[in-house]
């Protein structure tokens, strides 16, 4: 399975095979650091606003990708509150991965990482941290990085297929 | 000089960011301080005014999955929105990281390095801090001893790279480095001591330790 994570209310593109699209869809709480979703209900956020089970469909995907507008080479504040909130992937406990600190693995899937940025003016600066973060991402959700993608505007994602 | 100190943390207290940013402060008793807090995604609009009347700003937050916090990227945001454009506030960061290397903070600073070119300001560098799991929680020893003492030093030196630059603030820009610190406590038992902590916290909310790596379904819990 696919999981796409956008920040776009009108995604347009299409995708291939079986997926599942988390969109803005009313509001979204922030993360609030309680860590409730490694040690109160280990594997699910404690906010119930529609957006509390991301750890899990993590779990049921081969690949994520998210789709977003680039916010100074990060993902934008939806996707990035979407991404926050679903730590539960991953398991509180530490493991050490190519010398650095890392979380455990909760599942065995290995996730496919993708991005596909989108805006304005991104800078050099901001795509090569955009690249350093999916890679920072993919090391922690020990998986790997696919693709990553530039865009000018979102309507350029229009006759995509992902 | 002005210096802002913005606590970035979700949490209004108790956050290891806040302790960041008390152990800063000591070090710039000679600058007036003014404390602001974004724990949430939106900014007042007197904040903004307090902002840009600044000479310093900085800026301290949790490192959330190799990046900035969502709340404090939407303020950023925000923030871009009201900034006066080439402005020569210079903005600082400090990245507590709950993975006991510093360096794994170095995406979130240079988001925020990013931010600055976008908003106007100037990057001044920062800090980020491995290890910082337990900072909130860890008693204050003295100065110069025990497990925060490579922090308060990192610290003292960001201190003083923000005077300076103030007072060298039309000459020729230096280059702003980060630094990456760790605490001063093995990394072997700073994993063992984490460990620990969750299954206290499981079993104190009624859990037993195995539930830890519990997988649930979306339909139950």
């Amino acid at each position: 399975m696919k999981l796409i994570i956008t920040d776009l209310e009108d995604f347009k593109a299409s995708v291939e095979g079986d997926h599942k699209i988390i969109q803005p869809q009313g509001n979204i709480q922030n993360c609030i650091g309680c860590f409730g979703c490694w040690a109160r209900t280990p594997g699910r956020c404690v906010i119930h606003d529609g957006y509390e089970n991301t750890g899990i469909d993590m779990s049921k995907c081969t690949e994520l990708i998210f789709v977003s507008r680039c916010c100074y080479g990060s993902v934008s504040p939806f996707v990035k509150t979407v991404q926050d909130r679903a730590i539960s992937y991953i398991h509180p406990d530490f493991v050490m991965r190519r010398g650095e600190m890392h979380h455990k693995r909760r599942y065995d899937n290995v996730i496919l990482l993708s991005a596909y940025y989108y805006g304005e003016n991104i800078t050099d600066a901001e795509k090569e941290t955009a690249r350093k973060i999916l890679e920072a991402n993919a090391d922690n959700y020990d998986g790997s990085v696919k693709d990553i993608y530039f865009y000018k505007s979102a309507e350029e994602l229009e006759g995509l297929l992902i | 000089m002005k210096t802002v100190l913005i606590n970035g943390s979700p949490k209004v207290k108790g956050s290891a960011s806040g302790t960041l940013l008390e152990d800063l402060k000591a070090y710039l008793s000679e600058t007036e301080i003014v404390e602001i807090g974004f724990h949430a995604g939106a900014v007042a609009k007197e904040t903004t005014e307090i902002l840009n009347q600044a000479d310093a700003l900085v800026f301290a937050f949790p490192l959330y999955v190799d990046g900035i916090p969502g709340h404090l990227l939407s303020c950023l945001e925000e923030l871009e929105k009201t900034s006066c454009k080439n402005s020569s506030i210079r903005v600082y960061g400090i990245v507590n990281c709950g993975f006991y290397e510093g360096i794994q903070a170095e995406t979130a600073l240079q988001v925020l390095k990013n931010w600055c070119e976008k908003a106007g300001y100037v990057w001044g560098g920062g800090v980020g801090v491995g290890g910082g799991g337990g900072l909130a929680q860890m008693p204050k020893t003295k100065s110069g001893h025990g497990p925060r003492e490579p922090i308060e030093r990192a610290l003292k030196a960001l201190a003083e790279t923000i005077c300076m630059s103030h007072v060298q603030k039309d000459q020729h820009q230096q280059t702003a480095e980060n630094q990456y610190v760790s605490v001063a406590f093995p990394r072997f038992l700073y994993k063992l001591a984490a460990q620990m902590g969750w299954r206290q916290m499981m079993k104190a909310n009624g859990g037993r330790a195995r539930d830890l790596g519990r997988r649930p379904e979306e339909s139950k819990d």
